[in-house]
This record gives C-alpha cells, structure tokens and sequence, in this order.
C-alpha cells in the first residue's frame, strides 16, 4: 500500500474508532429518557399544535414526506408511541427495534414543534445520536432469544467499530453545534468579524429581561469579553475531537461553564446539546469501577446479574480492561 | 431484531470473531482480538453517511435557512447588532372582561403561544389580526377561572442604543388590535 493510500485509510478510520459496548448501553438509557423529559420540558408544545394547527408552517423536510398536518389524533399516537418506546429502548430491551421507532418519530415530533416560524438549534446533536444508535447491535451469542442476558449491556467492554461510528456521529454533531454557530455570526455580519465587538448580547439582554443580564448592561465592556470568549472558543471546538484524556475533559468543561454563563445571563440551556456531551464520557468504565470498588467478591453482590458468565479470571481482567478503557477514553 | 436488515454491514457477533480476519487494518496487532469489525461495505456506508451529514450542515451554514433543520444554520444570535441599534420586543397587550389592562404571558403555560411565534409571525398578524384569537382561545382554555381577553393588542416596544448603551425606557407602538370572539 502507498503512503498516501495510507494515510486515507488512516483518515476513513477515524470514523469508526472500536469503543466498547457499554457505552452505548449508558448512552440509550440516558437519551431515551431525557427525550421523555424534552417532550414535557423543552420541544412541549407539539401537541398543543395538534389541538391549534392555525400557525402550522411546515419546515422542508416535513413537506419532502409531505407530513400531514398536526392533529389532536396524530400527535397524540405520536407522544404515546414516542414514551413506550422510550421507555423500553431505554432498558436495553429491543434496542435496534424501539430505537428505530423513536428516531422518526421524534425527529417528527421536534419537527412539529420547530414549525411555527422559529426553529431552536439544539437539537442536532440529540436527534442524530437518536438515528445512529439504533445501527448498533448489542452483543448477542448467536441467536440468543433467552431475556436473561449473559453480559449485561452496561458492563459489555466488547470493542465494537459500528459502536465506535455512532458515537463519533454525536461527538461530530456536539463540536458542529458549536463551530457552525461560529459560521453563522461571521455570515450574519456579512461574512466580517464584526459580532463580537457588537452590541448583540445587550440586544438579547433587552429582549429577554432579567436581573443578572439587566445588570451586566450597565457594563458593556464585559459583554464584549464574553462575545470574543464565546466566539473564539467556537471556532476551536473541533480541536477536542482530537484531544484525549483530561485535555478533552477540560474541553467539554470550558463549553459546559459557556451554557452555564448562557443560563445565567439569557436563561438559554442548550440542554439537549449538553447531554450529548457524554458521547464523549468513559461511560464504559462505570461497571469495572463498581467492581473493583466492592471487591472481588463481586458475583455474591447485587451486580452478579451483569457480570459475565466466565467470572473466575475477571480480578486479573479487570487491569487489561482499565488499560482498554483508558485508550477509549480518547475516542 | 439484533440482526434486523437495516444496515448492509452486519456486525458479526458470534464469539466476537472476525469477519474479514484476513484484512489488517494498521490498528491493531494481529492474533485474538476481541474487536467487533465493521464489515467493508458496512464501513463504506458509514463512512459515506457522516461524510454526508457533514456536508449538508456546512451547506447549511453557508448558504441554507432554519427551513432545512436539523441542517439548517446554527444562527441562534449569530447577527451584529450596531451602536446605535433599535431594539425592538413585541408583546401582546389585552383589556380583561375585568376592566383590567396586562400583559399577555407568552409561553406555553400562559397563552399556549411563545413570545419567538409572535414576532417570527408579526407581518402575517398585521396583515389578518384575527390570527391573535388563537391566543385568546389558549387562555380561555387554560385559565377558565381567569378574567377573559375581550381586546388584544399587538405592541412593538422600541429601545433604542447610544453608543452601544441603553438609554431611557423604550417606545411603544400598537402594531394591530384584535375584539376578540366568543
């Protein structure tokens, strides 16, 4: 092979990096159930547009399906078939099945929301982690059918490429969130580098009054610090796609103290982003953790049911599996 | 369902062997190795999709609009607001069957309408003020024991910046007026 048929090779593989199963398990349970709480908390409205679809705008993508209006039925199947399987993808039951339902029908149920004229932009991470879990197949030995499984999905450190796509789509999404809100204020200043020295954060102080924000427009100057902070920092999101370790976690903490300040200032959370973030979090080392905390006489305690059926070698295991995890934490 | 169709390249699961064991990928030495391989075409497939996906955002932020989500522009304050700026901040205003003059809360508890539908939509009220009866029906409904709108008023208040400072209390201006229905 040439070097640069090499280096292509290299560059392909970094989409699909092997990371342990496990983390797709904590991942499904964690997304799953908040998108229950997005659909009370956060893109709420979906079925009040079902009962007044008088300001119904349909975005592109539901008039390329040529969606049919929000009703009081539709959105109603919509929001229970939406919490059933929510709730059973978020057990690790039926995964690939219930994850192929929520991905649309939630991707629909946002974009019924989103339909009235505004569209929020923190969705993109939480809806593509929704369509690309569901390519992932938990381990299974053969055809196993029996409900009893012999790892259980939280503690599976079986390195998987197709696990590791997934999980790159959402850290690809997360950091896009980012960079692209970079893109857009340069286009929305006409392609200059005037937002951060203007007065935008003042304008959206004004517009969303409330007393940490009213009191920082009486101090323009620190506004303006924020703006090149923020700006800045979205611009060189991409680098944490690249850093491992505690370099990346100071990362996703520099742009989680952003929301945090954003929530402050604009009472704006980005929760749906934020959650995201865990893509990027060892999740797979969870299990081993407890373990090696409670000793090894770990298959008499409450976690046999996710031990492995081969337990006797798992203390010497457990070395090899915290190298592993460590090499992942990385990815 | 675990080996449901919907992708070409199929993990191959059994005792985590692997499927192409004959290719390697650089990555990794060769001997037992636990990892779960993406099959070539599965690969391919993958690797194409998120090429595309990447592809549609920047297109997105280039030169698409909020029509296009999830691909659309991430422009949540993405404009240059100048110095001396109009800040404008429409509000609904509406006379109660009590007499009394409030503000109408513009959020899914109060109106079942928010405040971004309003001013998103503000030509289109303009043009047929009885667009705003939708709101008086949301508060009908969800506050039966709360004083009705009989009138609604559509306001733009108007502050205006000097050198990038607020200065004074904004000016108001009734953009449209609504008698509400029975």
């Amino acid at each position: 092979m040439s070097a640069a048929a090499t280096r292509t090779q290299r560059a392909l593989n970094w989409f699909t990096p092997a990371i342990a199963l496990a983390r797709i398990a904590w991942l499904r349970t964690i997304l799953y159930l908040f998108v229950i709480l997005d659909m009370h908390a956060f893109v709420r409205d979906t079925r009040l547009k079902g009962e007044h679809p008088g300001l119904y705008q349909p975005l592109f993508l539901a008039r390329l399906f040529d969606l049919p209006k929000p009703s009081v039925a539709n959105t109603t199947t919509l929001y229970v078939v939406l919490i059933v399987a929510c709730l059973v993808a978020s057990t690790n039951r039926l995964p690939r099945l219930a994850g192929w339902i929520v991905a649309p029908a939630f991707t629909w149920w946002v974009l019924i929301g989103m339909s009235d004229g505004k569209v929020d932009h923190d969705h993109l991470a939480l809806v593509v982690a929704l369509w690309v879990l569901p390519t992932v197949a938990p381990r299974t030995k053969g055809r196993n059918w029996k409900w009893r499984r012999e790892v259980s999905p939280y503690a599976d450190q079986t390195r998987s490429e197709a696990a590791g796509w997934a999980i790159k789509c959402v850290q690809i999404s997360v950091i896009a969130t980012y960079f692209l809100s970079a893109v857009a204020k340069l286009r929305g200043s006409g392609w200059t580098l005037a937002w951060p020295g203007s007065a935008i954060l003042t304008w959206a102080i004004v517009r969303r009054p409330h007393p940490v924000g009213e009191w920082l427009l009486h101090h323009p100057w620190m506004l303006h610090v924020m703006q090149w902070v923020g700006i800045i920092g979205e611009f060189l999101s991409p680098v944490i796609l690249w850093l491992k370790g505690r370099w990346q976690l100071l990362g996703a903490l520099f742009f989680i103290g952003f929301h945090l300040a954003n929530t402050a200032i604009l009472l704006i959370h980005f929760l749906p982003t934020v959650v995201c973030w865990l893509a990027f979090a060892p999740m797979e080392r969870i299990v081993p953790w407890f373990k090696q905390r409670w000793g090894p006489n770990s298959s008499d305690s409450p976690n046999s049911s996710s031990s492995s059926a081969g337990d006797a070698g798992e203390a010497e295991d457990q070395a090899e599996e915290g190298r592993q995890a460590k090499e992942q934490a990385g990815a | 369902m675990c080996n449901g169709g919907v992708t070409s390249g199929q993990q191959r699961t059994e005792d985590g062997s692997r499927p192409d064991g004959s290719r390697p990928d650089g990555s990794g030495p060769d001997g037992p190795d636990s990892r779960l391989r993406l099959g070539r075409v599965g690969k391919a497939v993958r690797i194409l999709v998120a090429l595309a996906g990447i592809g549609l955002l920047i297109n997105g932020s280039v030169r698409a609009t909020d029509d296009v989500w999830p691909f659309g522009p991430m422009s949540q304050y993405a404009g240059a607001v100048a110095d001396d700026a109009s800040i404008t901040y429409t509000r609904i205003s509406a006379q109660t069957d009590a007499g009394t003059t409030v503000d109408v809360p513009l959020n899914i508890e109060g109106a079942g309408v928010a405040r971004a539908e309003i001013e998103a939509r503000t030509g289109e009220i303009v043009a047929d003020p009885s667009l705003l009866q939708s709101v008086a029906d949301g508060w009908a409904r969800k506050h039966p024991d709360q004083p009705k709108y009989v009138k609604l008023e559509l306001i733009r208040d108007t502050t205006t910046l000097v050198k990038g400072r607020v200065e004074g209390p904004p000016k108001a201006e009734v953009l449209a007026t609504w008698q509400v229905r029975r």
